[in-house]
């Protein structure tokens, strides 16, 4: 994609430096494509899931063209967080016209040079991708950090809801008392986003899944440990992400990460991957020096350097092409206030099944306040199977208790369900690895209405251990 | 499919002509409300709807009931929501806080285009399409907007930029080129593949063109194509190699192909459908699985003429003989019927084949959809392709096995005790095995996925390393591990659309794949796990619509992470013998029969409760959301893929005489069926006659009653008049499924002679009633 001459050259403050140690000094290699890379000179890449600034003394995008960078757009204090459309045709990004501006998201036609303004927001807005469907997704600040939201992209029609319950306007799809950040759209439709684990109570970054719609929130994969932060799908459905300084991935075959063995450096995550199968990464040699961006074959002893900036950290680089649009999620929300939730087998766990099924759930909710309100218990069956109905779009935990009301297991994290969303566990933290075993649930041959733990006033026969009102 | 088939659906097409898409009118709903009657009653309305109030282009005296269905219909057929034409009262704000709607308002501009397209349509019903006889649908919004409201224009291409896949949504299949004498005139469809014992030829089962087609194994150039039967399934050959037998499923015959002459010698009459075909190594018998009967036919492989039938499992299909010979083994593609909400229970029938007795019933339990099975040379190790369904637990999502998953029982010396295996990752399904090879030196095992159009490869030392190092489950299967297949699964290779049969050259090297909507014959480089070259079949180069209806049917790529298609719930697009807890319906509630699909043309409404007025409805929206939940086809997809459903012939009845005739029980049977006096001469009300509710030529007045079948856990009351058609094969039986024969229709779930007046009836009377009812 070549720009109009009127783009000034920054050639003079851009070198194509020689690596520092650690890395091959050998000629600049440039993919096919163009790409996009956000230039900061500090970059703090989790300070987001804290709430704070990732860019503390600002950024600016580049268009990378045949080893040339230029700012992609000019008239902002700040660009950030490039997200060119399936089509290869518009960028969304994340801009400040002044400085003491909040981030915006912003879109830039690349036919043209036309820049708008994708939507308004009171407070900071980041990191935005298209989705399938005509709409986008990004990262709102709201008083506990950064969460998911989503609204139209300005390219369809409005009468194209993604949730009949929701109509048009903006969609919050994350409901945590910490900070969601999105990562990557992956080709199934589902948002990949960042979060500390446990959710919405822990701080080790980690990556999770959430369709479009806000449902089906849950851990990408259950072997949860070191910081895992800057995922990105490639073509093969695999996503690269880094494991502390490391890159490791998530295949599908696999319900556990594997390493990938790259040459020595620390990665900044968020790859691109050329048309080749090569990748594109930041990395840097050592925490006190800057990222760079670099190519990698897979396979390679050594990174080759594509583009360095002296003081600046190059960070998420991203293709100017078009590419496989991902599938759009159907949501099938119903037109409920509140959701229901089965538990298969509450006593299978990927900490260890129990021996027996507990006696009882107990459902806890986040108030606005950060407050934990009990909202009930529910019996659990014999099978394990239990079957309520639960507050919608509030951070909610279980916890499982014995006859004497003992918590037996608890989880760490919250985690939300979405209104009118209908949600089948297989147990306890199993890991998606995990499939249903083909048998009816003895609670829904007791009763095929949830026992109602949504704290409401009319549910205390609930709490009591009767079936609620479905 | 045959050329009848083909002939068929071109009768089918030609007669919805203008409105060729397979669309009811929105209007019928409120048409079809149930009559009153002494068995029928209003639907219980859990919301009350309050009378329109500003009713323009729709009958003045609709309730508010029935303008609520007509507006559920057109949210449906236009994929629009209330808000898109009415607008939101501030001053009325809901209990959830949201304003609630004023639907008397007429300021949205779309409030008033929907009354004029509306009137429109009635507009095209009334002066035009209610003049042409035999003119097919009326014309709704649904015929245009197929559940979207942004159409995407169509632009007709040129015949040279004409991709094959696009077509005029509900067109009339485009004449086929016209063939040279010799040429075939069908797609081939091949199904099965073989070689002579030389290796010098490969034969080629041609399903829908009918013919074995001979091919020169090393040039592959056609050395005879030869006709056998309608819709042949299987094909083996003699262990001498002199002789080809093929079954012909739509006319109960096996066809014996003589491979010096490449003639057919004899046809000879066998059961029910006939699949499998295998002769014994001592050239006595022929073995013959019949999918419709249940049971496997012995023959005396001289004359053909029958000597016993074995029951085998529902729906026995395929056969495979012991590499010793000793043996033959038989697996079937509906479950054994089991009790009502419990889970499916297949079995592979093992065969004693010198004395031509059943030895041993393998029990594959949860399994339900069984299909080719293999040993390795030495017979050590037996696999067997399947499908493993959840269907007994709400479909709420698909993602981590939440609908199938693939599977492999293994068995044999070197297996132990049988053990089942999943072929799918967390993320990534080998949808619907099918065929399986395993190589000469039982290095690989390979399986044809119909639904992910691929070859899945298994390395069979890492296999039984992973069955013997892991602790077994009590459950004898590892299918609810999607992280298992890492273990043993080495490569997945993309072939044609709907690969089926395989076989393997004699060293091993190739691996031959019938692809079956796509005429096409993928050779795999086991070596290097790759699609070296393809067979292009002759037949036609363009894809008709029905076709093209047909390949969208059988594939899973628009399920979720390609877990299901169509063919998952509908094998060999009839039915799966199970029922299923679909979401939307409520967990635990609703419990559904699947249905089967032959013959559904003029029986709309569909599902069980009527809710659903025409095909594009019910494949459309709907099953994106609750089925697929992941983004389906486009809308001349989905036009196509009505067209095919639609025009899904139906079987041949192999309870019905020829011509008119009928035996003595049926001729009772029938009598009972329409009779208008009980045993004791007391009158049947009209609505209460079996020949009321089940009339028409597909056995239903396409309206809903309550027939007192209801169940606790059903959302109604209200239940569509089922049709009839091919009745006998597709237990079980009711709505939900609860009944496991038709007997039980009433000596069990009719205790108060609402589905009818049978009560007064002697079993003897009853079993003549099924014997009418088997014709339908």
């Amino acid at each position: 994609m070549r720009f109009p001459a009127r783009f000034l050259a920054v050639a003079a403050s851009i070198a194509l430096l020689l690596p520092a140690c650690g890395f091959l000094t050998e000629a600049a290699q440039a993919p096919s494509a163009d790409f996009i890379v956000t230039a900061a000179p500090v970059y703090e890449p989790l300070a987001a899931l804290r709430g704070g600034e990732r860019f503390p003394r600002g950024a600016q995008l580049l268009l990378v063209h045949a080893g040339k960078a230029e700012p992609l757009v000019t008239g902002f204090a700040a660009t950030a967080d490039a997200n060119v459309s399936f089509d290869g045709k518009t960028v969304l990004f994340a801009g400040k016209k002044e400085a003491g501006d909040t981030w915006q998201i912003w879109e830039l036609t690349l036919a043209d040079l036309s820049i708008r303004k994708a939507i308004s927001t009171a407070a900071d807005a980041e990191r935005p991708f298209y989705l399938p469907g005509g709409r986008m997704v990004w990262a709102q600040r709201e008083p506990w950090g950064f969460q998911l939201e989503s609204a139209e992209d300005g390219h369809l029609p409005g009468y194209t809801f993604l949730n009949p319950t929701a109509g048009p306007g903006v969609l919050p799809l994350t409901y945590t008392q910490a900070s969601a950040f999105p990562a990557d759209v992956l080709a199934d439709g589902r948002i990949l986003f960042e979060a500390g684990f446990p959710l919405g109570s822990g701080s080790t970054p980690e990556l999770f899944l959430v369709y479009a719609d806000g449902s089906g929130v849950e851990s990408y994969r259950c072997d949860h440990g070191r910081a895992r932060w800057g995922g990105r799908q490639l073509a093969s459905g695999d996503v690269v992400f880094t494991h502390g300084a490391t890159l490791a991935r998530f295949t599908s075959p696999l319900a556990t990460e594997t390493p990938v063995v790259a040459p020595h450096a620390e990665y900044a995550g968020a790859i691109a991957e050329t048309a080749s199968g090569a990748w594109l990464v930041s990395a840097r040699a050592a925490a006190n020096t800057h990222y760079a961006i670099k190519l990698w074959k897979q396979g390679s002893p050594a990174l080759q350097t594509v583009l360095t900036l002296t003081g600046k950290n190059l960070v998420e680089p991203v293709l100017v092409a078009p590419r496989t649009t991902p599938k759009r999620h159907p949501s099938g929300l119903h037109d409920w206030s509140y959701a229901n939730m089965m538990a298969l087998d509450a006593r299978l766990s990927r900490e260890g099944d129990l021996k027996s099924a507990p006696a009882s759930v107990r459902l806890e909710m986040l108030d606005a306040q950060g407050h934990v309100v009990v909202t009930g218990t529910a019996p659990i069956e014999l099978d394990g199977s239990f079957f309520v109905k639960t507050p919608a779009d509030k951070p909610i935990r279980f916890a499982l208790l014995n006859a004497k009301g003992a918590v037996v297991r608890q989880e760490r994290g919250w985690f939300w369900i979405r209104s009118g969303e209908q949600r089948i566990c297989v147990g306890c933290h199993v890991g998606p690895e995990r499939a249903s075993e083909n048998r009816v649930p003895a609670v829904l041959l007791r009763s095929t209405t949830p026992a109602d733990l949504t704290g409401a006033k009319d549910a205390s026969a609930a709490q009591q251990g009767k079936p609620g009102g479905n | 499919m045959s050329r009848r088939i083909q002939t068929a659906a071109g009768t089918g097409l030609a007669a919805v002509a203008v409105t060729s898409l397979a669309v009811a009118f929105i209007l019928a709903g409120s048409a079809q409300v149930p009559q009153a009657s002494q068995n029928t009653v209003p639907t219980p309305e859990p919301r009350t709807f309050p009378a329109p109030t500003n009713l323009n282009v729709l009958p003045k005296n609709l309730t508010g009931q029935q303008v609520h269905n007509i507006m559920e219909q057109w949210e449906a057929s236009l994929g629009a929501q209330c808000n898109s034409c009415h607008t939101e009262d501030p001053n009325n704000i809901g209990p959830k806080g949201r304003p609630r709607l004023n639907f008397a308002d007429d300021s949205k501009p779309m409030k008033a285009a929907a009354r004029a397209m509306y009137s429109m349509t009635e507009r095209i019903n009334k002066d035009y399409l209610a003049k042409i006889n035999s003119s097919g649908d009326p014309v709704t919004c649904g015929t245009c907007h197929r559940g979207s409201l942004n159409i995407k224009p169509f632009v007709p291409p040129s015949d040279a930029a004409l991709p094959i896949t696009q077509k005029l949504p509900g067109s009339r299949e485009q004449p086929l080129p016209q063939a040279n004498a010799g040429d075939a005139v069908d797609y081939a469809s091949p199904l099965e593949l073989l070689f002579s014992p030389d290796g010098l030829r490969l034969y080629v089962l041609c399903q829908q063109s009918e013919e074995v087609r001979v091919l020169n194994a090393a040039t592959y150039a056609v050395i005879k194509n030869i006709a056998v039967g309608r819709v042949p399934r299987g094909i083996s050959l003699s262990p001498s190699g002199d002789r080809l037998f093929v079954t012909n499923t739509w006319d109960d015959t096996l066809s014996v192909i003589d491979t010096r002459t490449l003639a057919v010698t004899a046809t000879w009459p066998v059961g029910a459908e006939p699949s499998g075909v295998v002769e014994d190594r001592t050239g006595k018998h022929l073995f013959v699985a019949n999918r419709i009967s249940n049971d496997v036919a012995v023959l005396d492989a001289a004359t053909g003429e029958e000597e016993k039938r074995l029951l085998a499992g529902r729906g026995a299909s395929y056969l495979a003989l012991s590499p010793d010979g000793n043996k033959l083994y038989v697996t079937h593609v509906y479950p054994n019927l089991s009790p009502h909400r419990t889970a499916p229970e297949s079995e592979i029938t093992v065969i004693d084949t010198a004395r031509a007795v059943v030895l041993d019933r393998m029990p594959l339990h949860g399994v339900a959809g069984v299909f080719h099975l293999a040993f390795s040379a030495d017979g050590r190790i037996g696999v067997v392709a399947e499908y493993h369904p959840k269907n007994l637990v709400p479909l709420a999502h698909l993602e981590h096995g939440g609908y199938f998953v693939d599977t492999l029982t293994l068995f044999g010396a070197d297996v132990g005790k049988p053990i089942e295996v999943p072929l799918d990752e967390l993320e990534r399904y080998a949808s619907r095995p099918f065929g399986v090879a395993i190589a000469p030196d039982k290095s690989r095992i390979y399986i044809t996925c119909e639904g992910s159009e691929m070859v899945t490869v298994i390395d069979v030392p890492r296999l039984l390393h992973f069955i013997h190092a892991r602790p077994r489950p009590a459950s004898g299967s590892f299918a609810y591990d999607l992280a298992a297949s890492a273990n043993y699964v080495i490569a997945s290779i993309p072939v044609g659309h709907d690969p089926r049969g395989m076989t393997l050259n004699r060293s091993g090297s190739k691996l031959f794949v019938a692809n079956r909507l796509e005429d096409t014959i993928s050779i795999i480089d086991t070596r290097s796990n790759r699609v070296a070259a393809t067979i292009v079949l002759a037949g036609p180069k363009t894809v008709s619509a029905i076709r093209h209806g047909e390949q969208t049917f059988y594939t899973s790529r628009y399920g979720f992470q390609g877990q299901i298609g169509c063919a998952n719930c509908h094998i060999d697009s009839t039915f799966d013998g199970i029922t299923w807890n679909l979401e939307p319906d409520g967990f635990g509630r609703n419990i559904v029969d699947n249905k089967m699909l032959e013959g559904l043309k003029g029986t709309e409404p569909y599902k069980w409760n009527g809710g659903n007025p025409n095909i594009p409805t019910e494949c459309g929206p709907r099953t994106e959301k609750y089925f697929w939940r992941s983004e389906q086809y486009d809308d001349l997809t989905l036009a196509d893929l009505a067209i095919y459903i639609r025009n899904l012939p139906t079987r041949p009845n192999r309870w019905k005489m020829p011509g008119r005739e009928m035996t003595p029980a049926q001729e009772r049977g029938q009598a009972l069926f329409t009779r208008d006096t009980d045993k004791f001469g007391k009158p049947i009300s009209e609505y209460n006659r079996c020949s009321y509710c089940h009339s028409g030529p597909k056995g239903t007045n396409q309206k809903l009653f309550d027939v007192g079948t209801h169940k606790p856990n059903d959302n109604g009351t209200l239940l569509k008049s089922a049709p009839l058609t091919e009745i006998a094969l597709t237990a079980p039986y009711l709505h939900d499924g609860s009944a496991r024969t038709l007997e039980e229709i009433w000596t069990v779930y009719n205790p108060e002679d609402k589905h009818g007046r049978t009560n007064d009836l002697t079993k003897d009377e009853l079993n003549d009633l099924i014997e009418y009812l088997r014709t339908r």
